[in-house]
C-alpha cells in the first residue's frame, strides 16, 4: 500500500475519520491508531508483523530497565544488549547473505571451498528504519533525554505509526512518544499547507519523478553500455533530480499526512542542492538520517572530542555505515566512503586559515556550491548502479562514449528543471499559500485541492516507479 | 514578534478538513471513475465488494454520459503524446 494509490487514499479516507472521532478517548485512538499501522504493515507482509512486535517488546522491555535507578547494575549491558538485539535483526535479515557471500569469495581466493550456505530470507519493507527508530527510543531513554515508557501501547506505536514506518522521516522517540500523552489539537496544525505538501508530494513523484525514471534513467542504468555519453552524463543528473522528487515526495506526503492526523513530524528536506560544502549537504539532506547518525553512531564514537585523526576517523566510519544502512551493497559502501571523505576534507577546508582568509568571497561560495553539487551527482551514480561491475561500465561509458547515438527524451530537460524549480521553492511559499487557504472557505480549499489533483492525474504517467527508498 | 490573526474555524476543525478532503476524493472519482471500477473489480473476488462496485459504475456511466471522464482521458492522452509517451 504506497502513498500514491487508491488502497492508500481509501484507506487515510477511513483512517482521518475515525482517528479524530476517538479523539478524546486517547487510550483508545492509540490501539485503533496501531491497529491501523499494523494493517498497513500488513499489507506487504503480515508475517513480518511478528518482527515489529517483537522489536517494540525488546525497547519496552529495555527501555524500563534502563530507565530505572541510575545505580542499578548492568544498565549500560541492558542498553548493549537491546542494540545489538536490534541490529542482529537488521543483520540477520538485511546484511548476512552479503557478509556469506564475501566471506565465500574471499576463501575461494585462498583455495578453500566453505560448506556455508546463503540463508534466502526475504527482506522486511521498513526493517532499516524501524530499527533506527527502536534504537533512538532506548538510547533516547537511557541519556535521559525521555522516561520510559510505562505504556506498551506506546512504545509500539511509535515505531509502527505508518507514515513513517515505511521510508521515514525518522522520528526521534523524544520527538514523537510526548505527543502520545494527550489528545490533539487540530489548531496546532495548517491545513492549507498540509495539503499543499501532500499535494506536492504526489506531484513530485507521480509526475516529476515517475517519468524521469521510466523514460530515462532506468533504461540507462539497466543496460548503460548502450547510451552515448551524453546521455550518460544527463541521466546521472537526471537521477539526482529523480531521488531528490522521489524521496522528498515520500517525506512531504508522510510529514502532510501525519500533521492531518495530529502529530508532527520533523523536516527531513531543506534544499539540499543548494548545499555550500558536503557538511551543508547533510544538514539539509535526509535531515532525520543525518541527525540520527549523528546523536546515536558519531557522538557516541567521540565525534570531534579527540583531535583531527579521529575525527576523521569517526567522520569516515559513520558515513561508511550510513551508506551500508542503505542495503547490503558494495556500492552503497562506496557511496557512503565517498561522502565519508568528502565530509573530512570539507572539515579540515573549513577549519583552514584559507578558509577564515577567502571562505566568504562571493568567487569561493560559487566553487563550493559546484564541487559540491557536481560530487554529489557522481556519488548518486554508485548509490544507483546495481552493482560495482554496473557502476564501472558507466564511467566506461562516460570515457569511450559507447559509439551509440544520442537517446535522451527531450521531455527529460523540462523536468530536470521543474525538479530544480521544486527543491529551489522555499518552505515559507508554502506556508504563505497554507495560511492563504486557511482563511478561505471549504468551498475555496476543495476547488484548489481538486484542480491541483486533476492536473496531477492528468499528467500521471501511465506507468509508475516504487519509491526508492521502499527497498531500504 | 507580532501575533498571527487567528485561523478561522474551519481551517481548526478537522472535521471540516474531513469534508474538504472527501469532496475532492469525490471529485476526482467524478472526473477519473474508471481506476475506481477497476480497483473495485480487481478486489471483489468473493463478491463483497458488489454494491460499491456497481454505484463506482454508475458514477463511471454518468461521468461519461456528461462528458467529464472522455475530457479527462483526452487530456491524458495529450498530455502523453506531448511528452512522448508512446503506450498511450
Amino acid at each position: 500500500m504506497l502513498f500514491p494509490t487508491i488502497d492508500f487514499g481509501l484507506f487515510f479516507a477511513f483512517s482521518l475519520a475515525l482517528v479524530w472521532s476517538l479523539n478524546p478517548y486517547n487510550t483508545l485512538k492509540k490501539v485503533v491508531l496501531l491497529a491501523l499501522s499494523l494493517a498497513f504493515y500488513a499489507s506487504w507482509n503480515w508475517r513480518f508483523l511478528l518482527l515489529l512486535l517483537a522489536s517494540g517488546a525488546i525497547s519496552y522491555v529495555v527501555g524500563l530497565y534502563v530507565d530505572a535507578a541510575a545505580k542499578r547494575p548492568f544498565r549500560r549491558l541492558a542498553l548493549g544488549l537491546g542494540v545489538a538485539l536490534d541490529l542482529g535483526i537488521l543483520a540477520y535479515f538485511k546484511y548476512l547473505d552479503f557478509f556469506i557471500a564475501q566471506f565465500i569469495t574471499l576463501a575461494h581466493a585462498f583455495g578453500f571451498d566453505p560448506p556455508i550456505e546463503f540463508v534466502n530470507v526475504t527482506l522486511p519493507v521498513a526493517i532499516s528504519f524501524l530499527t533506527f527508530h527502536a534504537i533512538s527510543y532506548i538510547v533516547d531513554v537511557y541519556r535521559g533525554r525521555l522516561p520510559a515508557s510505562r505504556s506498551p501501547l506506546d512504545i509500539v506505536l511509535y515505531i509502527s505509526f505508518f507514515p513513517h514506518l515505511v521510508a521515514g522521516p525518522i522520528v526521534r522517540a523524544h520527538e514523537f512518544l510526548p505527543q502520545l500523552a494527550s489528545p490533539r489539537r487540530a489548531g496546532d496544525f495548517s491545513f492549507g499547507e498540509n495539503l499543499l505538501l501532500i499535494l506536492g508530494g504526489l506531484f513530485k513523484k507521480m509526475v516529476i519523478a515517475n517519468y524521469i525514471s521510466v523514460r530515462f534513467v532506468d533504461p540507462v542504468f539497466t543496460d548503460p553500455t548502450q547510451f552515448s555519453r551524453f546521455d550518460l552524463i544527463v541521466a546521472v543528473y537526471a537521477y539526482a533530480v529523480q531521488i531528490y522528487a522521489d524521496f522528498s515526495a515520500y517525506t512531504d506526503i508522510a510529514i502532510g499526512v501525519a500533521a492531518l492526523l495530529g502529530y508532527r513530524f520533523p523536516q527531513n528536506f531543506n534544499q539540499p542542492y543548494r548545499a555550500l560544502g558536503i557538511g551543508d549537504f547533510w544538514r539539509r539532506w535526509h535531515m532525520t538520517l543525518s541527525n540520527w547518525l549523528r546523536d546515536y553512531l558519531y557522538i557516541p564514537l567521540g565525534g570531534n572530542r579527540h583531535g583531527a585523526l579521529a575525527t576523521a576517523r569517526n567522520l569516515l566510519l559513520t558515513m561508511v555505515l550510513g551508506g551500508l544502512w542503505h542495503g547490503a551493497n558494495w556500492t552503497f559502501l562506496i557511496w557512503g566512503a565517498m561522502h565519508g571523505a568528502a565530509l573530512v576534507i570539507d572539515h579540515a577546508w573549513r577549519r583552514s586559515d584559507a578558509f577564515a582568509r577567502f571562505g566568504s568571497r562571493p568567487i569561493a561560495r560559487v566553487v563550493d556550491w559546484t564541487l559540491t553539487f557536481h560530487f554529489v551527482c557522481f556519488a548518486w551514480l554508485f548509490f544507483r548502479a546495481p552493482s560495482l561491475d554496473a557502476a564501472t561500465q558507466f564511467i566506461a561509458g562516460v570515457w569511450t562514449d559507447n559509439g551509440a547515438p544520442n537517446t535522451m527524451p527531450m521531455i527529460v530537460l523540462p523536468l530536470i528543471a521543474c525538479g530544480a524549480l521544486t527543491q529551489i521553492m522555499p518552505s515559507r511559499t508554502r506556508v504563505a499559500i497554507g495560511a492563504v487557504l486557511d482563511n478561505r472557505g471549504p468551498a475555496i480549499q476543495v476547488a484548489c485541492a481538486f484542480a491541483l489533483l486533476y492536473f496531477i492525474i492528468v499528467m500521471a504517467p501511465t506507468a509508475s516507479a516504487p519509491f526508492i527508498y521502499f527497498q531500504f | 514578534m507580532t501575533d498571527r490573526p487567528p485561523k478561522p474555524a474551519s481551517a481548526t476543525s478537522p472535521w471540516s478538513w474531513t469534508r474538504v478532503i472527501y469532496a475532492v476524493f469525490a471529485l476526482a472519482v467524478f472526473c477519473f471513475p474508471s481506476g475506481l471500477v477497476e480497483w473495485l473489480d480487481e478486489h471483489n473476488a468473493s463478491g463483497w465488494l458488489s454494491a460499491p462496485l456497481a454505484i463506482a459504475r454508475g458514477v463511471d456511466a454518468v461521468s461519461t454520459a456528461v462528458g467529464l471522464e472522455p475530457a479527462g482521458q483526452q487530456l491524458r492522452k495529450w498530455f502523453q503524446a506531448a511528452v512522448g509517451e508512446s503506450d498511450t
